[in-house]
């Protein structure tokens, strides 16, 4: 194996932004250190370093702020290539208010284009976890979202366009810079969620909103999570229109005081969030829901991370369920009697209105109940699939990863996936081997 | 294109038959000119079959065949289509899908409804309305055009400004791929993992397979809906006014202007209430919680009076509402009073640009002698000019071709798209290099090659190409054969 040529790196981005040695720490996952990590400055840059890996065969994994490169299938490649941190690309590029968009460069993080837009007035109506971490670039490959996505969408439902470099070095832009667009394929689609496999994304355009004149978060706490599910419910199928919907059971809901928690959010005009507020204590009441309490704006961000710190420590595996909305709350239910009946311990949030749920299992201790770990997540993936969904392997050790497949399996879907995989990257350089369908 | 023997073609006829049935295949060249064009008659083609099938297993049987022969296909809607999108370019065979036309089930918990994709836009609207619930994308042919022909295209319509296009709503698809496999993309849950297979098969314009079963969502009605009309003496007026309604941060369901050709056209033919006078008039809806939406209202006549609307009133009444969104949508129909013929443009800038480019589009279209009429998406910057022509004046179709091309390049040109919803096809795929290099076609072409790789399906679509056997000329009145035999008169 040759070499991964750092003079020839240093001399397209610079000698500070290629990194070596112990400066790789950061970028080191499941144990794999990569030969070494490139800064672009330039889109250029970015052709220049990928149309010399792809020469020289040298894997690349493209990384934003790496919230979510920890994401994926455990592999031991024959070389561990070269990480592309986008970080460096970081300026808005354009943000017309007029025109409700804005193009930024990928290695933007999502709270400072946030920052950026509220001066004038609108938002990106995508609330990802980590904000000050997660790049815009990176939040469209991991196709990442929060509690607002129930009523704003994904990042599908929102970039228009996009600039790509390609596995063998070619720039392409995907989309355009208008909101509606059906000129030739929709390309931005195909790199949402493609996890780095299919292009370098380096610029973003989306779409935006204006932002509401007022917003509020509001908690109704339940007996049990029955009820709360069935609240959840109730709420879809009245006049409201929440923007978040979250359901949490006794265990995430610790933080906020415990027991069974239906968390629900409001925008619009002033006299509308209050009208929903008195329009939801009625539909609750009935239910056995308790109060409708106000919570801080600060209680957003921890939303997300509800299931996962629920305990005080590192949870000993992270899945998140994709499942039918109105089966949110029996499909927590169910995951925590199968974690029960192991001796385990879970903790479950979703977004209750589409049917996105991650649980959160914990363990005591490490080795040995690896087992029981590893058959409860088997569990939990029989559990979304009979609601007609499919589970992921968010987040979990090697020992279980190695056990337990990160992706469902994605049939006659997958061997699609294979064909696209095979014709934007024939080498297979781009994050190869971590996604869906072994791509 | 694919020449059959009559002994050929006979052969394949009863092969079709023991697919379909007999009633199911049309191969008699009188029968097969009705599908020799979509809502675009300015292209048209011959198909050696059309046939209708009834089931996926039975389109799947169909695309193999077409394989094994090496036939083209294409599948069909409603033909209401206004690119050429449909057309059997290089002959073989038309797969209309007007017979799978079912609502198969609707789970309002979930609030998603499963149906076939021939079934007609509207219908579905009207088969979960009953229970507070719609489905969303609307384009203007949503009483004839299908789901199908939709997510070909992905569709638009007046409200998707608030709630987005087809794809925002289609959440899986069975789908019979080029090979004949019949395969799920996407399902039934609002996530799926992988590459966004629905996501890109959505737009796709029936070349990367063809959709037998649709998964998409349904909203709730909203509780209250306001119209607003405003009425303005210049145009640049109410291009102004959408700039300041966006300004204010107010989100409307929907904003459209109609101009004054438009205006009356569209009087003369329903007398809908709109002032023949006025230069242009917006229509805005908002629609939402009953708590608020005066207070909005407000705000939008504000926005209006203060770029100088002359009239700003609402809709009384869901007749009065009713009767000017007939108007909105009934205008191309509408141009038939003032025109034996015209071309509907479909380009999209961003919003911003809206009064330098209607003042140069209207400029384009007046140097080569012809008159245009607007009616359009103005919210979301899509544009409709519609160039009224006469086919029957030599030279007069080559002139509307040219204003065509020179409106496309202006929306180019001021960072926009030469489609926001009708679809590239046939009439736009010479125009895709305004937008698009080449390293940005031949990654559609690539993703193309994982869907269709022999590249039967639907050929001779979105991408330029050398020339197809497609006839372009003059749509002036032709007896149908038919009519020729006696059989049939036209009144």
């Amino acid at each position: 194996m040759p070499a991964v040529p750092l003079d020839k790196l240093r001399a397209i981005v610079g000698p500070a932004g290629v990194l070596s040695g112990v400066e790789l720490s950061p970028y080191v996952v499941e144990g794999r250190t990569p030969e070494t990590a490139v800064f672009p400055g330039s889109l250029d840059d970015v052709r220049a370093v990928v149309e010399l890996a792809a020469a020289e065969g040298i894997p690349i994994i493209p990384w934003g702020g790496g919230t979510a490169a920890a994401v994926g299938t455990p592999i031991a490649p024959a070389r561990s290539g070269l990480v592309l941190g986008l970080a460096r690309l970081n300026r808005i590029v354009e943000h017309e208010p007029g025109d409700l968009t804005a193009t930024a460069e990928a290695g933007t993080t999502v709270a400072s284009l946030q920052a950026a837009l509220k001066t004038r007035g609108q938002w990106l109506s995508l609330d990802p976890p980590d904000a000050d971490r997660a790049t815009v670039g990176g939040v469209m490959a991991a196709n990442a979202w929060g509690p607002r996505r129930h009523l704003y969408g994904t990042a599908r439902d929102l970039v228009i366009g996009m600039t790509v470099v390609t596995a063998d070095g070619t720039v392409v832009r995907a989309g355009g810079k208008v909101v509606k667009n059906v000129a030739g394929y929709d390309l931005p689609k195909l790199f949402v969620g493609s996890y780095g496999t299919l292009g370098i994304l380096v610029d973003v355009t989306v779409k935006l909103r204006p932002l509401p004149a007022e917003e509020r978060l509001v908690a109704v706490r339940f007996e049990r999570l029955k009820d709360a599910a069935a609240a959840a419910r109730a709420v879809m199928a009245s006049d409201v229109i929440p923007n978040a919907l979250e359901l949490l059971d006794a265990e995430a809901a610790r933080a906020l005081g415990g027991g069974p928690t239906l968390v629900v959010g409001f925008d619009g005009l002033g006299e509308q969030v209050d009208w929903q507020c008195g329009e939801l204590q009625a539909l609750v009441s009935p239910l056995g829901g308790a109060g409708v309490q106000a919570m801080g704006a600060d209680a957003w961000p921890r939303l997300a991370h509800a299931a996962a710190v629920a305990l005080g420590h590192q949870p000993a595996a992270l899945m998140r369920l994709s499942v039918l909305p109105a089966q949110a709350g029996e499909v927590m239910e169910q995951a925590a009697v199968a974690a029960r009946a192991r001796g385990l311990v879970c903790a479950c949030s979703a977004h209750a209105g589409v049917g996105a749920v991650v649980a959160a299992l914990f363990s005591d201790q490490g080795q040995q109940e690896l087992t029981r770990v590893v058959a409860t997540l088997g569990d939990w993936r029989s559990i979304a699939r009979g609601s007609g969904g499919h589970a992921v392997l968010e987040w979990a050790p090697l020992a279980v990863k190695s056990q337990v497949p990160v992706w469902d399996d994605a049939g006659a879907a997958g061997r699609i996936m294979q064909r696209i995989k095979a014709q934007l990257d024939p080498q297979n350089l781009l994050n190869p081997g971590r996604f869906v369908a072994g791509i | 294109m694919a020449t059959l023997d009559a002994a050929r073609k006979s052969a394949l006829r009863q092969e079709l038959e023991a697919i379909v049935g007999r009633g199911g295949v049309l191969a008699d060249p009188d029968e097969l000119l009705v599908y020799e064009s979509d809502g675009l008659t300015l292209f048209r083609a011959l198909a050696d079959f059309v046939v209708f099938p009834t089931a996926a297993e039975h389109v799947a049987a169909i695309v193999k065949l077409a394989s094994r022969e090496g036939l083209p296909f294409v599948a069909r809607g409603a033909g209401t289509g206004l690119s050429g999108g449909c057309l059997p370019a290089e002959g073989g065979i038309v797969i209309s899908l007007m017979r799978m036309n079912r609502v198969l089930e609707v789970d309002y918990d979930n609030q998603i409804a499963v149906v076939e994709p021939g079934l007609v836009n509207l219908h579905l609207s009207w088969a979960v309305g009953p229970r507070g619930y719609y489905y969303a994308p609307d384009p203007s042919s949503q009483q004839a055009c299908t789901i199908g022909g939709n997510i070909a295209n992905n569709s638009g319509g007046p409200h998707t400004l608030k709630y987005g296009v087809t794809t925002n709503h289609v959440l899986g698809l069975e789908v019979v791929m080029p090979d004949g496999e019949i395969v799920w993309l996407g399902g039934r849950t609002r996530d799926t993992q992988g590459y966004d297979l629905a996501g890109v098969f959505v737009g796709s314009e029936g070349t990367f397979g063809i959709a037998t079963k649709v998964v998409v969502r349904i909203l709730k009605k909203p509780q209250a809906v306001k119209t607003v009309l405003a009425v303005f003496d210049a145009v640049a007026q109410a291009s102004t006014a959408v700039s300041e309604i966006i300004a204010r941060g107010l989100v409307p369901a929907a904003v459209e202007m109609i101009d004054q050709l438009t205006i009356q056209a569209v009087e003369d033919a329903f007398g809908c209430g709109y002032p023949r006078d006025a230069a242009a008039a917006l229509l805005v809806e908002l629609d939402g919680l009953r708590v608020g939406i005066e207070t909005q209202a407000e705000q939008i006549a504000h926005a209006c009076r203060d770029a100088g609307a002359r009239e700003v009133r609402m809709a009384r009444d869901e007749s009065e509402r009713a009767l000017l969104w007939k108007g909105r949508k009934s205008a191309f129909g509408a141009y038939g009073r003032v025109s034996p013929a015209y071309m509907v443009m479909d380009g999209v800038i961003p919003r911003t640009k809206l009064p330098y480019v209607l003042d140069r589009v209207n400029a384009i279209v007046a140097a080569h002698g012809l008159r245009v009429g607007n009616v359009f998406h103005a919210g979301d910057g899509n544009l409709h000019p519609n160039i009224l022509y006469d086919p029957r004046n030599p030279g007069e179709e080559a002139r509307v071709v040219e204003a065509g091309a020179e409106i496309m390049k202006l929306c180019a040109e001021v960072g926009g798209s030469i489609s926001g919803e009708h679809g590239i096809g046939l009439e736009k795929a010479d125009f895709m290099p305004f937008i698009f290099s080449a390293a940005d076609l031949a990654m559609m072409q690539r993703l193309k090659s994982a869907f269709n790789p022999t590249g039967l399906c639907n050929p001779g679509k979105v991408f330029p190409t050398k020339k197809s056997c497609v006839e372009v000329g003059p749509v002036a009145y032709r007896a149908h054969p038919i009519e020729e035999k006696g059989l049939a008169q036209r009144f």
